[in-house]
């Protein structure tokens, strides 16, 4: 995906997230954006890997540093007990704007991932996270205890019954996505033609 | 008397200390090949001084970790956490992995290709980086065997001198992240330290100085503060109940103490990219290099094979730079001759915040119109923005309380971003192509719909 539609569909996914009340840092991006390319496949080929809070792009990291150096958002020190929120500029609008048929494509998934994302707390990000990223390891036919179990293994501090709880909503969240894709798809199929 | 503790005068640290068994990793072949890869590619040709090598800065770069690590890992420093990593609960615990550390940041450099970055990202295979060359090395036998000799596992050294971000086929665990934060951290990495130090001191450039000693002093594991709220600190039930409490983060900050010094070393950083790493001079001749290298090597790449990769320094590069420059029919001739001539193509546009406002994407269209105009081989086009994280790191108050750093440093929040976009064209067509462009500027960096609204991709 070229680099400026990548650019314009982060920003539209944090303006989704602000809307929603999201506090909208640095580890709610990570998780929304990682949501949007795991479950809808949308092609923004950033790496993950399990890091702070779960799956973690160091490509996504740089690449918010490079559309702040682009002036297409801004950071926004609110309380100092806090990490910093961030803010689409302006100017990600008129990005955004060069894309009508990728926003149009794109934006009930946006919405979809935003509406799972916005005011969760990073503790239950990060147990819902980790469940996506333990399931697309392990294949969503294994049980949910073996995910669960692997979920414990790579996340300590997480007891039993949230592991279950997180893998459990992954499930029913991969068939919201699915049924949602589907829809998508049955919405873009040309109408058949009558017969002469 | 055989000697056990060796030293190196160093022109930054003044001496470097090592023992003989980290002696003979110093003297191994992978190591001693850092005497011919210079630190910073071809800069030389700009700032005359820049002719040191990636040695010495490993060196420093063991040296600064040692001190860093002495500093956060004192008990009297750890204050609360003194329990939390069982990693370091005894001395004895420490220095095992005080060693661990030396040996990561000694090899963190050894997989780099001559001249250093210059070449790296279209000069090797896809997925391949120096830092990967720099693990197989290090996994290799003779450094395997170098390191088992002082009972240390070549991987845990690979992960640490690599860090999560290159090291992805790792699993870390939090002391791990933080050791390996320690040599390759976005803000206080004692790799970035000692270059921003050695290559002032090399160039000249004076603005990447600081106060380096100040800096480590108030160093500090310390608790990340949470990213948001709700997340631990409260709950909105008003308890810590577990389903609220995310894995608890520790990083590399610093005492409150040592804002203004990590803030100088922020702004050294900012100098220093803006003022020499994209010295536009500097930048053409890289791509020079580049495509002078994509002509002479077999296939247009160098090899991964780790024999190979030991076997070629800068040493070699330059004698064949040197003989393509002389003649015609050696492969490179052309990009040779604007090095070692001194004909390097000049630079046409730059970016800036006019054009920037108007269009994000300003240099591109500037560089394809000119392709257009008067040919692709005629201009090369260089763009940057600036990578890794924010400036926020945990900063420990008098009272103890930990803030985010962003969020208390008015020099933090305004810190720039650097990033840039050269546009360079050959001397034969500079003058008309400066006239054209002139003339067309407005008109090229129009913004254009990147998208019909009903349609194909315009």
């Amino acid at each position: 995906m070229e680099r400026l539609l990548k650019d314009a569909l982060v920003t539209r996914l944090m303006r989704e997230l602000r809307q929603r009340g999201s506090w909208c840092g640095e580890t709610h991006i990570q998780k929304a954006n990682y949501f949007l390319q795991e479950l809808f496949e949308v092609p923004l080929d950033f790496r993950y890997t399990l890091y702070w809070y779960g799956p973690f792009s160091f490509d996504l990291r740089d690449e918010l540093t490079a559309m702040r150096a682009d002036g297409l958002i801004q950071i926004e020190p609110v309380d100092p007990r806090f990490g910093p929120r961030l803010k689409p500029t302006d100017k990600a609008e008129k990005v955004q704007e060069l894309f009508p048929r990728s926003m149009a494509k794109y934006g009930p998934l946006l919405e979809f991932v935003a509406n799972k994302v916005d005011t969760k707390n990073v503790a239950e990000l990060e147990r819902f996270a980790t469940g996506l990223f333990v399931t697309r390891k392990l294949g969503q036919e294994a049980s949910v205890e073996s995910r669960k179990d692997k979920l414990m293994r790579v996340k300590p501090h997480v007891k039993d019954k949230s592991a279950i709880g997180a893998i459990q909503d992954v499930d029913s969240i991969i068939r919201e996505a699915q049924a949602l894709m589907l829809e998508q798809a049955q919405a873009q199929k040309p109408k058949s033609a009558p017969f002469p | 008397m055989t000697k056990h503790n060796h030293e190196f005068r160093d022109p930054v640290h003044v001496f470097v200390r090592l023992d003989t068994d980290e002696r003979r990793v110093v003297d191994s072949r992978s190591f001693q090949r850092l005497r011919d890869i210079h630190q910073l590619a071809m800069t030389y040709l700009v700032y005359p001084g820049a002719t040191h090598r990636r040695f010495e800065h490993s060196l420093g770069v063991m040296e600064l970790a040692t001190r860093v690590y002495n500093v956060v890992t004192d008990p009297r420093n750890l204050k609360d956490y003194n329990n939390t990593f069982s990693e370091i609960v005894s001395d004895r615990k420490r220095l095992d992995w005080l060693s661990v550390l030396r040996m990561a940041a000694l090899l963190h450099d050894i997989g780099h290709l001559p001249f250093s970055h210059a070449a790296e990202k279209e000069l090797l295979p896809e997925g391949w980086t120096h830092e990967t060359l720099t693990k197989e090395l290090i996994l290799s036998t003779p450094i395997r065997q170098e390191l088992e000799k002082m009972d240390l596992q070549a991987e845990k050294v690979v992960k640490i001198a690599l860090g999560p971000e290159a090291a992805t086929d790792f699993e870390f665990s939090p002391w791990e992240t933080i050791l390996a934060e320690i040599i390759v951290g976005d803000a206080f990495g004692v790799d970035r330290m000692d270059y921003l130090l050695r290559d002032s001191l090399h160039t000249g450039v004076a603005y990447g100085r600081f106060d380096h000693y100040r800096l480590i002093d108030t160093m500090r594991i310390l608790k990340v503060p949470p990213p948001s709220p709700g997340s631990g600190e409260e709950d909105k039930s008003g308890d810590f109940s577990e389903t609220s409490i995310p894995e608890p983060s520790f990083a590399l900050g610093v005492e409150e103490g040592g804002l203004q010094s990590s803030e100088a070393m922020m702004l050294a950083r900012y100098f220093m990219f803006s003022q020499m790493y994209f010295h536009p001079i500097r930048r053409i001749y890289d791509i020079h290099l580049k495509d002078f290298l994509a002509e002479m090597l077999d296939g247009g790449r160098f090899s991964t094979d780790t024999e190979k990769h030991l076997s070629i320094t800068d040493a070699e590069i330059l004698a064949k730079l040197h003989e393509a420059a002389r003649d015609v029919r050696s492969k490179g001739h052309l990009h040779a001759k604007r090095i070692i001539d001194r004909e390097h193509f000049k630079m046409l546009y730059e970016r800036n915040p006019d054009d920037q406002k108007a269009n994000t994407e300003a240099g591109k269209a500037v560089y394809e119109a000119l392709c257009d105009k008067f040919g692709a081989d005629k201009f090369r086009h260089d763009s940057y923005r600036q990578k890794g994280g924010p400036p926020n790191y945990p900063v420990q108050m008098r009272d103890d309380s930990i803030v985010s750093s962003l969020a208390i440093s008015e020099v933090l929040k305004h810190l720039p971003l650097v990033s840039v976009d050269y546009i360079f064209a050959d001397r034969e067509v500079f003058p008309a192509a400066e006239a054209w462009l002139k003339k067309n500027r407005k008109d090229i960096i129009k913004p254009i719909l990147k998208e019909a609204e009903n349609g194909k991709a315009t």
